[in-house]
Order: C-alpha cells, then sequence, then structure tokens
C-alpha cells in the first residue's frame, strides 16, 4: 500500500507526464487553443490565488499587470529589439514594481472597498495608454511583426511550442504555491485573511506580508501578459487591460476551490470546458443562449458549493478526520 | 522585582471621548495585574494602547525599560507580549493547529519545529484531543483556549488576556481561573481585564481600577473594594457611606 502522500505524489506525476504528452495524442488544432486558453487562465488565477484566494483580499484589478506585462515586452521588442523572453522578466518585474503604489494605496481599504480600488486603478492604466498615443500606439493598438518561426523571439510557426511555454508558467506559479502553502507564509497569508488584527497579534507583520504577497502575484502576471500578446500577435488597450481578465482570474479560482493549490486549475479546467461546449452546442441557436447558460451554471456552484470543488472535499475529508479523533 | 510594564501619564482621545485620561500604573515582573472598571471605562483602549493597536496621544509605555508607545502589534509581540481578545478572534478557517502554529511560527520558522511548540501550547491548554478540529466548530471556552495557546506559542513573557471568562458558566470559570493560576506559575506576567469578581480575587493580588478613562484607585484587592470612589463608579452614590460623599463631591 502507498502512504497517502506518496499517492498523491504519484497522481501529480502522472498527471503530469499527461498534460506533456496530450498534444500529441489530441493533435486538433482547435483543441489546442482551448487547452492553450485553459492553460494560461489557470496560470493567472493561481497567480491571482497567491493574494484574492490565500489571504482574501479580493483584488479584481489583476489585468493591471498582465497589461503592464503585456506593453512592456512589446515595445521593448518593437521599439528596441529586445527579445520577449527578456522583456517577459522585465515585464514581471515592471508589474512587480507597480503593486508597490498599487497596494500602497488600495491596500488601506478594506473589503469591497479594496476590491473598487483596484478595479480602478487597473482603469486608470488602460486609460493612460489610450490616451498616450506617442508612447505606445493608442487605442490602435498595434500587430506584433510576424518573424515566422523565431523562437529566441518568442514565435512559432505551430501552436505545439505555446502549450508547452504556458504549461511551464502553470507549474511555475502551482509549485511556488505548493512551497508557500507549507511554509510560514503560508500561514500568516490565510491567518491575515481571517481576522488581521488576531495575525499582528500574534507576531505577523500584516503590511509586509501583503506587500510581498502582492508583489509576486503581480510578478507572475505580467509574466502571462506578455506570453498572451506573443501568442495572439496584437495588443491594444482594450485587450490588454480587459476587465474580463481580471474578472476569470477570481472566477477560475472561486468555482474551483477559493485559496486552494489546485481550486484555479479545475475552475479553469470545468468553465473553459463548459463554454467551448456551450458555445459549439448552442451557439447557432438562439443568440447568447450559451452565455445565459454558463451564468446559470456559475450561479449553481456559488450558490451549492461557496467554497468551491476543492473547497467541497477538502470540507468532506476534514469533517472525517475530527469525527475519528 | 523589576516593573515588566512601565505606563506614565497615558492618553488617548477619540473625538470629544477622552477614552484614557493620564492613566500610570506598573506591572511587576512574574505577577497578575487585574485591571477593572465599569463598561467604557477605558480597559480594552488601555490594552489596544499597550500592545499598539491604538498610538497614544502622549505619555509612554515601556516593556522591560523599552518604550513601546510607537511599535506595531506585531513589534511589541516579537518584544514578549501577547494577548487574547474581548471577543475571541480564532482563525476559523485554520485547524486547531494551525492557529497556533502561526503564533509560534513567531520564533520558529521552521514548519517541523513550530508544529512542536504549537503542540506544546494546545497540550497546556488542554487542547490536545481537538488539534484537527476547525477552530470555527470550536466552542465558546476551547476558542478562548486556543487564544490562550496562540498566544502562549508566541512564547511571551508578558501576557495580556481581555475578558476571557466573559460568557463562560461557573465551572468553566473555574477552569479558566485555575488556567490562569497555571500560566501565572509559568512564570509569565499576567494583565487580566475581568468583570467577575470571584475570579478576579482568586488570581490577582494586585488590582487597578478605571472609571470614565482614569485611575480612580490602585492596591489590593481588600483596599480596593473599600474605595468609595470604586464603590461609587460601580454601584452609585447612593451607596458610599455618606460623609465620604461629601469628601469626594
Amino acid at each position: 500500500m502507498l502512504k497517502p502522500a506518496n499517492y498523491y505524489k504519484t497522481i501529480v506525476a502522472v498527471l503530469l507526464l499527461l498534460m506533456l504528452v496530450l498534444p500529441w495524442i489530441i493533435t486538433s488544432s482547435f483543441a489546442l487553443e482551448i487547452f492553450v486558453r485553459i492553460l494560461l487562465f489557470a496560470f493567472i488565477g493561481t497567480s491571482w490565488n497567491l493574494l484574492g484566494g490565500y489571504a482574501k483580499q479580493l483584488s479584481l484589478g489583476h489585468v493591471a499587470f498582465f497589461g503592464l506585462g503585456a506593453y512592456v515586452s512589446t515595445l521593448l521588442e518593437i521599439k528596441f529589439g529586445i527579445s520577449p523572453w527578456i522583456g517577459m522578466i522585465v515585464g514581471g518585474l515592471v508589474g512587480m514594481t507597480a503593486s508597490l503604489p498599487i497596494g500602497w494605496l488600495c491596500f488601506r481599504l478594506k473589503g469591497p472597498y479594496f476590491t473598487i480600488s483596484t478595479i480602478a486603478t487597473a482603469n486608470v492604466l488602460m486609460l493612460i495608454f489610450l490616451k498616450f498615443r506617442d508612447f505606445a500606439w493608442g487605442a490602435e493598438g498595434t500587430t506584433i511583426p510576424n518573424l515566422g518561426n523565431a523562437p529566441l523571439m518568442m514565435q512559432f510557426d505551430t501552436k505545439l511550442p505555446y502549450y508547452y511555454i504556458v504549461l511551464a508558467l502553470l507549474v511555475l506559479a502551482m509549485s511556488i504555491t505548493a512551497w508557500i502553502e507549507r511554509s510560514r507564509v503560508g500561514y500568516y497569508l490565510i491567518a491575515l485573511g481571517e481576522d488581521e488584527d488576531a495575525a499582528e497579534a500574534s507576531g505577523v507583520n500584516v503590511a509586509r506580508v501583503k506587500r510581498n504577497i502582492y508583489m509576486l502575484s503581480a510578478f507572475l502576471t505580467a509574466l502571462a501578459g506578455t506570453f498572451y500578446t506573443q501568442y495572439i500577435y496584437f495588443i491594444d488597450p482594450q485587450t490588454a487591460f480587459s476587465f474580463n481578465v481580471s474578472i476569470e482570474a477570481a472566477l477560475v479560482s472561486i468555482v474551483g476551490g477559493i485559496g486552494t493549490l489546485w481550486g484555479p486549475l479545475i475552475g479553469t479546467v470545468l468553465l473553459e470546458t463548459t463554454t467551448s461546449l456551450l458555445q459549439s452546442y448552442l451557439g447557432n441557436s438562439i443568440g447568447g443562449i450559451q452565455l445565459t447558460v454558463y451564468s446559470l451554471i456559475l450561479m449553481a456552484v456559488i450558490l451549492i458549493r461557496p467554497t468551491g470543488i476543492v473547497g467541497y472535499f477538502k470540507e468532506k475529508a476534514h469533517k472525517s478526520s475530527s469525527y475519528n479523533s | 522585582m523589576s516593573a515588566a510594564i512601565e505606563i506614565s501619564h497615558l492618553n488617548k482621545k477619540f473625538g470629544g471621548l477622552h477614552a484614557v485620561n493620564d492613566v500610570s500604573f506598573s506591572v511587576r515582573e512574574n505577577e497578575t495585574l487585574a485591571l477593572i472598571g465599569p463598561n467604557g471605562a477605558g480597559k480594552t483602549t488601555a490594552f489596544n494602547l499597550i500592545m499598539g493597536f491604538h498610538r497614544p496621544d502622549s505619555g509612554s509605555i515601556k516593556l522591560f525599560g523599552q518604550e513601546i508607545a510607537n511599535l506595531r502589534p506585531h513589534q511589541v509581540c516579537a518584544l514578549g507580549m501577547a494577548r487574547t481578545f474581548q471577543v475571541a478572534k480564532p482563525f476559523g478557517a485554520m485547524s486547531v493547529l494551525e492557529n497556533v502554529m502561526t503564533g509560534a511560527f513567531l520564533h520558529h520558522p521552521k514548519t517541523s519545529r513550530a508544529i512542536e511548540v504549537a503542540r506544546e501550547s494546545i497540550d497546556f491548554l488542554g487542547l490536545g484531543a481537538k488539534e484537527n478540529f476547525a477552530a470555527r466548530d470550536l466552542t465558546t471556552i476551547d476558542q478562548r483556549r486556543l487564544e490562550m495557546a496562540r498566544a502562549l506559542a508566541t512564547q511571551p513573557k508578558i501576557l495580556l488576556l481581555d475578558e476571557v471568562m466573559a460568557g463562560l458558566n461557573p465551572a468553566e470559570v473555574d477552569q479558566a481561573v485555575e488556567l490562569v493560576r497555571k500560566l501565572s506559575q509559568r512564570g509569565l506576567t499576567i494583565v487580566i481585564v475581568e468583570h467577575l469578581m470571584r475570579a478576579i480575587v482568586a488570581v490577582a493580588k494586585h488590582m487597578v481600577v478605571l472609571d470614565h478613562g482614569q485611575k480612580i484607585a490602585e492596591g489590593s484587592p481588600d483596599v480596593v473594594m473599600q474605595n468609595s470612589e470604586v464603590i461609587r463608579a460601580y454601584l452609585g452614590s447612593a451607596y458610599v457611606k455618606s460623609e465620604e460623599v461629601v469628601q469626594n463631591d
């Protein structure tokens, strides 16, 4: 018999292996596009979850960092010819730095007021990129020059490499999360999310822990921005700072299980698969019907399982363990 | 014995309310001091000032001689002072063990060591059988125990207990009194805010009485309870012997 910890490791290894061979088993480019989308939003969700899930700081402005990452790498590539691989890291650092003033402002507010202020900061950034034409193409945006197959410039003639890049990003974010979950910081995040005063009184430097996790979350989210722009070969303020990205980041985590390692991935698989299936089955019947069904599913999940899918199983496991002891 | 906490001329106003008005007292090392007074006397505000949740308008708070009046709560905690809250604030989503580990991490960043320190506190408070329970599922007294365990896990020298006995039944009060005594025997300096006279007399030899933000009496329980100011504050001036009323008015 395997011990539970070994079971878990085996399952993770098998899953990772499966993800690595998946595009060789299901080769349709439509499917591959959905896979990339799932992995991308699972990655953004996982990054968001560090702040929004574990520390319960419900940010709905994470697209600010996504957009900054996208613009920084694109500007560096088009204006200075710098590879997006470097641009991606620089974008991450810019996002991380931007989280300092944004956090300095927004963390003064609590609960819904914090949420609103994060939305506002993301909107301000979008407006800046809309209005300052000389600096970043304004509302028209720009296309990324197509260089054919140029791996050093993060451009590929098939979808396959994109799949592996975003898979690597997701594995990175989930590994960081898994490590944090087991370390002191993980406990501190959950503690301050539950009660800031009690956390302070227990010796937690709440302001510093929040600032640090916001920086990490922003850094990772910015990487997603660079990837997405390179993937779709286009950038404009409306896409780069789309409110939908912020919503989706929160939504996949909430549906899958907020503040859990696997929640964002499970939530994304569920939501993206549902969207795609509804789109292909219902998309041609009555206009907007697939969105209606999607919204109903979402409402059902929130009403029946407010802790999300992973949360539901955790509660079950927890109940049985406390009855046994 | 030297002073563990030395408070002098402490002031805090909230708008027009002078919540703490020129209060001075000191707590000796190893003693249990009771801070009492009617509702709204400023006891909890005093705790919040000492622990750093509020900044005093003026005055000084010294912890083993070090000025802490402008430090934040986590810094005060790191210097060796921990507190419980009047309304227990457990980390509801965490288990009992995880709650207490959060405190233990202060001096033991390694998870494995934090677990050991946390277990020691949990056992001391008699919660050993419930370490895997979610904190939000605990009864009132167990939540209070959990708060004490979490505070204890930060390995403080001074413990501030804010009404740990409120809402407990008589049998539970006896248990709580026993706990406070055990904590004191461990060598902790304890400041306890409490309404329940029976419990205070059982644990504290030294009392400070606040009323409307001012210190009106200080001393041993016998002396304090004979004090006419204290009787007036708690029961009204009708209960004070007539000649003293004249003096005090």
